[in-house]
């Protein structure tokens, strides 16, 4: 609580919200308009924990012992039904669909603090701003790439940069050709 | 004052005296001033107790509520119904002595005999119109005096008061007929209206006459002496010479004009059985030398028999007379000091003083001696038991206090209360209290009782509950306060609970989520509970911790379980749990369940960071 006032993006520091301080947080509450707000906050603190981690895919029987379910300071942490429940609650149409379980057992999901088109959008611009259309780059190059370092995409996660370059190749704005581990992308 | 305004309970009931004892109750009842309906108060409770009458009424207890002093009572009347007209009680008041009056008035009081028949009659039934026996009558309404004859059944029917043949048209509101409930052609009340005017203007005395007549004592007395002999009556419809005692024709029953000194008329007698939709006047203003002389209890829903009965029972005892004559006096014993308040009571000046211990020792034995005394005297035989109820009653009571406390089992709310019996409590309803067995008016009237019994100021039960308190929790209460007799069978207490809304009364039911039937004050909302718990969590902020928590308590605050929210407000655990979901519910507290178990907080939960 203490470090409030420090930067927030610090490496090592992720500041938590004031929530996760909050006893009730932790408990699953049976009244729906505070459960809807429980579970937004939770969905923000979610992506906002990722974002700092820089974590694509949450495996939640893991992530159970991580500070982001489990407070040891409150001895507070969510069983893996409620943490189930909160991801179940970011995958839905309400959640802003902010998440994506990989299968149906439910195992782990894709976080989506950024969607996959919006990552596509980031990459289109970065693109569009170097000058780099209609030239072809590697997935490897665009993502670890010594030019591409300062960038946000920077490390992107490959499925997750597969998944966004499709939606531009559903725009028409990309062409996604070469084999599995050799693959390009050209733009538009 | 014939009618006084009664006051009443929480529960709209009538306060009763300290020995006062409510006799029947009767609802669905109308009350008349002489002969005129109050519209105000058609639709009422009549409550008959060992000293009063009175009428509650139910829409606006609180402004047309009546009492009659039975003491002020001279005589009573029974009239059965008949077709439309419903059984109907009459009381009739005893003259009153009137301060500015007149001098008649106090000759009135002085002679006998024309004390019996004022006493028999109405004090004020002197006005030149013989249907409004009160005074003041002829000054408001143009009085027409005249019979109209049915053509259905051909009684013979008054024609209303306020009927003018001059400006009355085919809208004007007549009266049906007060034997067979038929309504009138208009045409026939007319042609009534003009006859008995052109009668009965050369026949009526001007008041002063009346006024003067009324002042010479001794002219009363030798004509009505004198006229068992002379002065017969000619019926002025069939011409037929009544008996000068005769109020109406022997023949066509119409009234017969009265001989001036004799002029003080029955009308309630002459004209019995008013149709329900008779005469009527707005409401009743207790306006100085406005006492109606007669009261009548129109019982619309039946019960009359019953509340007649009772009337006559409490009329013959004569309670009220107990009120003011001294205790009855013991043998044997100081009569002053009474058994089981020696100390309190003033000593008598015979007494010898002593002080010191061997004073106080002296007082202590000569308590016990009394009640030696009462217990003794008491079981002698049955009626002895019963004529000194009421000491043994409070004997009984104070050794229960001394008892219980003695031994420390008292717990310091609920056992005062409960050490109260029934006796103590007063006004209990009972099934017999009530004159039909109708089940709706035993509910209302317990309804009313518990509702008395929750608020009552010197217990304060529902006060001392943090204002609610579980529905189980008061019928076990009420029902150990009745000592195991009279007890309230559940559906019934919970039919009653139910009504309390529906009556006006200042407790109401509530239901819980989880179906708890809680008793609260009517002015009890949910809004006030959740500030009042809000209030709390946030003064707990407040509060300064010794040790370190490992959550931010100046912005939190803490969590509370139901056991504490119980005891900060004197709920029950189960109401505590209640009020705390409710709030919960409501969006002002949040849980958090753990290993302490569940607790409750402010919802931060709903604030944006």
């Amino acid at each position: 609580m203490n470090q409030a006032g420090q930067k927030q993006e610090n490496a090592s520091d992720f500041v938590f919200p004031k929530s996760y301080n909050f006893p009730p947080f932790f408990s699953p509450q049976p009244t729906a308009l505070t459960r809807e707000a429980q579970l937004r906050k939770w969905s923000i603190f979610i992506q906002r924990y990722c974002r700092h981690h820089r974590i694509f895919q949450l495996t939640i029987i893991e992530a159970l012992d991580t500070p982001l379910f489990h407070n040891a300071t409150l001895k507070k942490r969510l069983s893996l039904k409620d943490a189930k429940a909160v991801i179940d609650y970011m995958v839905s149409k309400a959640g802003d669909e902010r998440a994506e379980w990989l299968g149906p057992e439910k195992a782990s999901a894709w976080i989506w603090w950024r969607k996959p088109e919006e990552w596509a959008t980031l990459i289109a611009a970065w693109v569009d701003e170097t000058g780099q259309k209609g030239t072809v780059l590697t997935l490897y190059e665009l993502v670890q790439g010594e030019t591409t370092e300062k960038q946000e995409f920077y490390g992107l996660d490959m499925e997750v940069l597969r998944k966004s370059l499709q939606t531009l190749v559903k725009k028409g704005k990309a062409q996604v050709f070469g084999a599995e581990d050799q693959q390009g992308v050209k733009f538009f | 004052m014939f009618l006084k305004k009664p006051d009443l309970t929480a529960g709209c009931r009538p306060t009763l005296a300290p020995d006062e004892t409510l006799l029947v109750v009767q609802d669905g009842v109308g009350l008349y001033e002489g002969k005129y309906k109050i519209a105000s108060c058609q639709k009422g409770h009549a409550y008959l107790t060992s000293h009063r009458a009175c009428y509650v009424d139910d829409a606006d207890p609180r402004a047309n509520s009546w009492a009659i002093d039975l003491k002020d009572v001279e005589r009573h009347e029974y009239q059965a119904g008949f077709l439309k007209s419903s059984p109907k009680i009459t009381l009739y008041s005893k003259p009153v002595k009137r301060g500015f009056g007149s001098a008649s008035r106090s000759a009135v009081t002085q002679s006998p005999a024309f004390q019996r028949i004022t006493s028999a009659s109405s004090p004020s039934s002197r006005s030149t119109s013989p249907f409004r026996p009160s005074r003041d009558s002829p000054a408001e309404l143009p009085v027409v005096v005249g019979t109209w004859v049915c053509p259905i059944c051909s009684f013979s029917n008054p024609v209303p008061s306020n009927f003018d043949p001059t400006i009355a048209t085919e809208a004007f509101p007549l009266p049906p007929c007060l034997a067979c409930g038929i309504k009138p052609p208009f045409a026939t009340v007319l042609k009534a209206a003009i006859a008995a005017n052109a009668k009965h203007v050369p026949e009526s005395i001007p008041p002063s006459e009346v006024a003067s007549d009324q002042g010479s004592q001794p002219r009363v007395n030798r004509s009505y002496d004198d006229g068992n002999t002379s002065n017969t009556i000619p019926c002025p419809r069939c011409t037929f010479h009544n008996h000068p005692g005769m109020r109406a024709c022997e023949i066509c029953s119409a009234p017969l004009p009265k001989p001036i000194h004799l002029q003080r008329v029955e009308l309630e007698e002459s004209l019995a059985r008013s149709g329900s939709p008779g005469p009527e006047i707005s409401g009743l203003t207790l306006e100085e030398g406005q006492q109606p002389s007669s009261v009548k209890f129109s019982f619309r829903t039946g019960g009359d028999k019953v509340f007649y009965d009772r009337l006559k029972n409490a009329m013959i005892q004569r309670k009220w007379l107990l009120q003011i004559a001294p205790p009855i006096p013991r043998t044997d014993i100081d009569p002053v000091s009474r058994p089981f308040n020696s100390e309190s009571s003033t000593p008598p000046a015979s007494r010898p003083v002593s002080v010191g211990i061997a004073g106080l020792e002296q007082r202590g034995l000569q308590t016990r001696k009394i009640n030696e005394t009462v217990l003794g005297n008491a079981f002698e035989d049955l009626e002895a038991l019963m004529a000194s109820a009421k000491d043994v009653v409070a004997l009984a009571e104070r050794f229960a206090v001394e008892s219980g406390t003695g031994l420390g089992l008292s717990s310091p709310t609920s056992d005062p209360v409960l050490s109260q019996s029934a006796a103590a409590l007063g006004m209990v309803t009972t099934k017999d209290v009530l004159g039909d067995s109708s089940n709706s008016l035993y509910v209302s009237e317990l309804a009313r009782n518990l509702a008395e019994y929750a608020t009552d100021d010197r217990r304060g039960i529902l006060r001392g509950q943090g204002g609610t308190m579980s529905l189980v929790d008061l019928w076990a209460m009420f029902n150990r306060s009745q000592n195991g007799v009279e007890l309230v069978s559940p559906s019934d207490f919970r039919k009653a609970a139910e009504a309390w809304v529906k009556l006006g009364l200042p407790v109401k039911l509530r239901r819980f989520k989880s179906g708890l039937l809680v008793v609260q004050r009517r002015d009890a909302s949910d809004e006030k509970t959740i500030s009042q718990i809000k209030e709390w969590l946030n003064y707990l902020k407040a509060t300064e911790v010794e040790q370190v928590l490992p959550w931010d308590w100046k912005t939190y605050g803490f969590g509370v379980t139901a056991q504490q929210a119980a005891s900060r407000f004197g709920w029950s655990l189960g109401v505590a749990t209640e009020e705390l979901e409710m709030a919960e519910e409501r969006g002002a507290l949040c849980r958090e369940e753990g290993v302490e178990g569940l607790k409750f907080w402010l919802n931060f939960l709903l604030e944006d960071e």
